[in-house]
C-alpha cells in the first residue's frame, strides 16, 4: 500500500471518529416515562416535566389523585381534618384555614367537589388499598414514602381513608370505632379516632386522559 | 533492526500511557475548556483522575527509565538515531521538550494548583498531540502497519543491563503511583481544646481556642467567576473531643446574595437567570462553600468525581456533560454544603452525603447520581415560584407590605437588604395585589421555619463577608450517629470548594487534605 493510499485511510477514519462524535453529542437528557400523568386544574394532561398541575392520574389503577399545594388554599398541604363523613365521625377538629370553623373531611370533599378540581365532581376519600397504591420506597432519604415528583407536598404522616368502623388500639378503645389512616413515613395502615387531626389526599375514579 | 528489550519495555508502555493520559486529561479538561465537549463521545468516563494520575506515575517513570537506559545502552541508542532522518531526529527533540513540559506542568499543578499550570498542561497535552501526530501517525504513513514489528521486536542481549532497566522503571512507577495516589496531601492538625472551651459559630473565629490552631492553605482553581477562576482556601480546625470545629477563609471580590431573583416585566414575572435552565447558573447566584469528608483519600473528590456526558450507561446524561458525583456500592461519603442565603441564616450547612448513585426518576428533570441530602424532620427553605418556567413564573408569595421590594433594583447584591423572604412576612400569590411595576425585583429565597430539624441539620455554619474574604465557621458532633455521616477521626480525608456566584462549577483542588486528629 502506498503512502497516498494510507493517508486517504487516516483521513477516512478522523473524518469517521468526527462523524461518530457529532451522532453521539451530547444531548440535555430526555424525559422518561412514569404511569403516573400531571393533570391541570381543567382536566387536561400535562408532559412529565410541565406545570404546575392540580391532580394526578395514575395509569395503573386509574384513579384520579388530587394534588397538595403549599400556597395556602384548600389543597394546602399541613391543613388537617377530623373524620367526619355522612354524618359519621367527629366534626371540625382538624386545622385548615378555609373555614370559619374547624375543619373536617367533609369540608374538603363539599369544596373540591364544588370546585369540580380537574374536571371531576365525585371526589372521594380513598379506601387504604388505594392510598397504598402510592406508597413507594423508593425514595431520598428522610421524605415521604411517595414519588415527590407528582405529589411534592405529601407529609410525612397520616393520611385518611374512607374505611370507618375500625377497631381501635387499646389506648383510644374508650373512644368506640375509628377509621384507617395510611401513613406516608413507614407505609402502614392503622386506625385512628375519628376525633384525631390527620392529612387527606382526595381521590376520583371518572377521568378521561385529554391533551393539553 | 531488534532494539533492545529494556527499549521496547518503555516505548510499549509510553504509547499505552500516553493514550491513557491524553484520553483521561482531555475529560478532565471539558470541566474548564467546555468546547473540548463537542468530541465527548471519543474521550472516556468514568474516575478519570484515577486513570490520569496513574498514568502521570508511570510517565514520569518512563521518563527516568529511558535516562537509565540511554545511561547503560549509550551505543544502541546512538545506532537507533543515526538510523533517522532529518526530519524524525527534529520531531524527537519536539517530542522530550513536549513530554517534559507535559510532566513539568503537571506536578506544577498537582502541588500547586495555580491556574497558570493548568492553562500551560493544556498547552503541553495539545503539544503532545501534535507530537503524536508528527511522529507516530508520520511513521505509519510512511511504512504501514509494518512498523509495528519494527517496535515490538526485541533481541535479547545484554540481559542483566536490560533487567536492570526494567526493574527501575516499575520499582520508580509504583514508587510514584505510591506517591501520586497514597501519600500526598495537605496535612491538616486539629488543635485540641478543653471541653468547656467556648465557640460562637459566627463566622468570626476571635474565641481564645483559636489561637494553638495550624492554618493549612489550598489553592483551589477551576471555579467560574473568581479571578483567574481561583481562590486560596485557608482552614484551621479545632476540637474539644465532642465536635469539631473549622474556619474557613477565602478569597470572593464580590459578596453573592441576589439568587436567582425575579423580575416583574411586561409580561409578568421572570427568573433572572444565566444558565440556570441547564442547571448551570454563573451570574445569579448566590455564593456557596462545600467540604467533603471522606475515610478515603482517593484522588478525585474521594473517588466521587465521575467525569462525561453519561458516566452511567443506565441513567439520564448530566445537563453540562460535565459528570456527577457518586460513590462506590456500600460507600458514603459526607458532604456538607454552605449556602450564602438559602442556609446562612439558617446558622446552617446543608448536611449532605454522596452515596451509589439514586435511580432514575423520570418526573425530575435533574438527576443528581449520588450526591442527596440527610434526611430531614422539618423545616426547609423554598423558591418563590409556584412552577419553574424559563420565560414566566408566578410567585408562590408577595409581600404583605409592598413598600418591603424597595431598593432591590438599586443594590443589586447589597448585604443591607434581606435576600431571604420570611414565610409570614409575605402572603400567597394573587393577581389582584400584584400591582408591581415593571421592572421590580424580588427575592426568591422562602425560609419555611427558621432551620432544617433533623440529620439535615447536624452541621452549625455561619460566614461574614468583608473586603473581599469569605469567613466561615462550621462546628459539628465528631460522631452524630446518622448513616449518613461520616465519623470524624484520625486520618479522613477532606476536599473543598469554592462557588463564585456559580450553581455548580467550583474551584478544585488535586491534593486531599489529611486530618490529624490525637485523641
Amino acid at each position: 500500500m502506498t503512502p497516498f493510499k494510507r493517508t486517504g485511510i487516516l483521513i477516512g477514519i478522523i473524518f469517521a471518529a468526527g462523524f461518530y462524535a457529532f451522532l453521539n453529542r451530547p444531548l440535555p437528557p430526555p424525559p422518561g416515562d412514569s404511569p403516573l400523568i400531571k393533570i391541570d386544574d381543567q382536566g387536561q394532561s400535562l408532559a412529565i416535566w410541565s406545570g404546575p398541575w392540580s391532580c394526578v392520574y395514575d395509569t395503573r389503577t386509574g384513579l384520579l389523585w388530587e394534588v397538595k399545594t403549599d400556597t395556602e388554599d384548600i389543597h394546602h398541604s399541613t391543613w388537617t381534618f377530623s373524620w367526619f363523613l355522612s354524618g359519621r365521625g367527629t366534626e371540625n377538629q382538624g386545622d385548615c384555614y378555609f373555614e370559619a370553623k374547624r375543619c373536617d373531611t367533609t369540608d374538603l370533599l363539599t369544596r373540591v367537589n364544588q370546585k369540580k378540581l380537574c374536571g371531576s365532581g365525585d371526589w372521594r376519600l380513598p379506601t387504604s388499598a388505594e392510598l397504598l397504591s402510592l406508597v413507594s420506597q423508593d425514595v431520598l432519604p428522610g421524605e415521604a414514602l411517595i414519588d415527590k415528583d407528582f405529589f411534592p407536598q405529601v407529609q410525612r404522616g397520616d393520611y385518611w381513608t374512607s374505611e370507618a368502623e375500625q377497631e381501635l388500639a387499646p389506648i383510644y378503645r374508650h373512644l368506640g370505632t375509628g377509621a384507617l389512616v395510611v401513613n406516608f413515613s413507614d407505609g402502614t395502615a392503622n386506625s385512628l379516632p375519628y376525633r384525631n387531626a390527620a392529612f387527606v389526599m382526595l381521590v376520583s375514579d371518572t377521568h378521561k386522559i385529554s391533551k393539553k | 533492526m531488534k532494539k533492545p528489550f529494556s527499549w521496547v519495555l518503555l516505548h510499549s508502555t509510553l504509547i499505552l500511557i500516553a493514550v491513557i493520559s491524553l484520553l483521561s486529561g482531555l475529560r478532565i479538561a471539558t470541566l474548564s475548556y467546555p468546547q473540548l465537549l463537542t468530541v465527548s463521545a471519543l474521550l472516556p468516563q468514568g474516575l478519570m483522575h484515577r486513570w490520569h494520575l496513574t498514568s502521570a506515575a508511570f510517565f514520569s517513570a518512563i521518563v527516568i527509565g529511558y535516562v537509565f537506559y540511554l545511561a547503560l545502552f549509550r551505543r544502541a541508542a546512538r545506532r537507533q538515531w543515526r538510523h533517522r532522518d532529518a526530519y524524525h531526529r527534529a520531531v524527537e527533540w519536539f517530542g522530550y521538550s513536549t513530554i517534559a513540559g507535559l510532566l513539568c506542568t503537571g506536578v506544577g499543578l498537582y502541588f500547586f494548583s495555580q491556574p497558570f499550570w493548568k492553562t500551560l498542561h493544556f498547552v503541553a497535552a495539545l503539544l503532545l498531540l501534535i507530537y503524536i501526530l508528527l511522529h507516530a501517525i508520520i511513521y505509519l504513513l510512511q511504512y504501514g502497519i509494518n512498523i509495528l514489528p519494527a517496535i515490538v521486536n526485541f533481541s535479547s542481549v545484554a540481559l542483566s543491563k536490560n533487567i536492570m532497566v526494567s526493574v527501575a522503571f516499575l520499582g520508580i512507577a509504583g514508587g510514584f503511583y505510591f506517591l501520586y495516589l497514597q501519600r500526598n496531601f495537605y496535612s491538616l492538625p486539629v488543635a485540641q481544646v478543653e471541653t468547656d472551651e467556648f465557640f460562637e459559630i459566627d463566622g468570626i473565629a476571635d474565641e481564645a481556642g483559636w489561637q494553638n490552631a495550624v492554618t493549612v492553605s489550598v489553592p483551589t482553581f477551576g471555579g467560574a467567576n473568581f479571578i483567574d477562576g481561583a481562590t486560596s482556601v485557608r482552614i484551621k480546625a479545632v476540637t474539644h473531643h465532642e465536635d469539631i470545629f473549622f474556619h474557613i477563609t477565602w478569597q470572593d471580590p464580590t459578596q453573592s446574595l441576589a439568587h436567582l431573583p425575579l423580575l416583574k416585566t411586561e409580561q409578568g414575572w421572570r427568573i433572572i437567570q444565566d444558565g440556570f435552565h441547564h442547571f448551570n447558573e454563573r451570574s445569579h447566584y448566590e455564593d456557596k462553600f462545600a467540604v467533603i469528608l471522606a475515610d478515603t483519600c482517593a484522588p478525585g473528590a474521594a473517588g466521587t468525581a465521575h467525569l462525561g456526558h453519561k458516566p452511567l450507561k443506565d441513567k439520564p446524561a448530566h445537563w453540562t456533560g460535565k459528570g456527577y458525583h457518586y460513590a462506590g456500592a456500600g460507600q458514603m461519603v459526607d458532604l456538607w454544603h454552605w449556602k450564602a442565603v438559602r442556609t446562612n441564616d439558617m446558622f446552617l450547612a446543608d448536611d449532605n452525603f454522596i452515596g451509589e448513585p439514586d435511580i432514575a426518576r423520570p418526573g425530575s428533570r435533574r438527576y443528581t447520581a449520588g450526591y442527596m441530602p440527610d434526611g430531614k424532620d422539618s423545616g426547609s427553605y423554598v423558591m418563590n415560584w409556584d412552577w419553574y418556567k424559563a420565560d414566566r413564573v408566578i410567585p408562590k408569595r408577595l409581600p404583605k407590605n409592598p413598600a418591603e421590594l424597595a431598593g432591590y433594583e438599586l443594590q443589586k447584591n447589597s448585604s443591607t437588604l434581606n435576600w431571604v423572604i420570611p414565610w409570614f412576612s409575605y402572603e400567597p400569590y394573587s393577581e389582584t395585589k400584584d400591582t408591581y411595576p415593571v421592572g421590580t425585583i424580588m427575592p426568591s429565597v422562602i425560609y419555611t421555619s427558621n432551620q432544617f430539624e433533623g440529620d439535615r441539620a447536624d452541621v452549625r455554619a455561619r460566614a461574614q463577608w468583608s473586603d473581599g474574604i469569605w469567613s466561615l465557621e462550621m462546628a459539628r458532633k465528631l460522631d452524630t450517629g446518622s448513616p449518613n455521616d461520616i465519623l470524624i477521626k484520625d486520618g479522613i480525608c477532606l476536599w473543598v470548594a469554592a462557588f463564585d456566584h456559580a450553581q455548580i462549577e467550583h474551584t478544585r483542588h488535586a491534593r486531599p487534605i489529611k486530618l490529624v486528629l490525637k485523641r
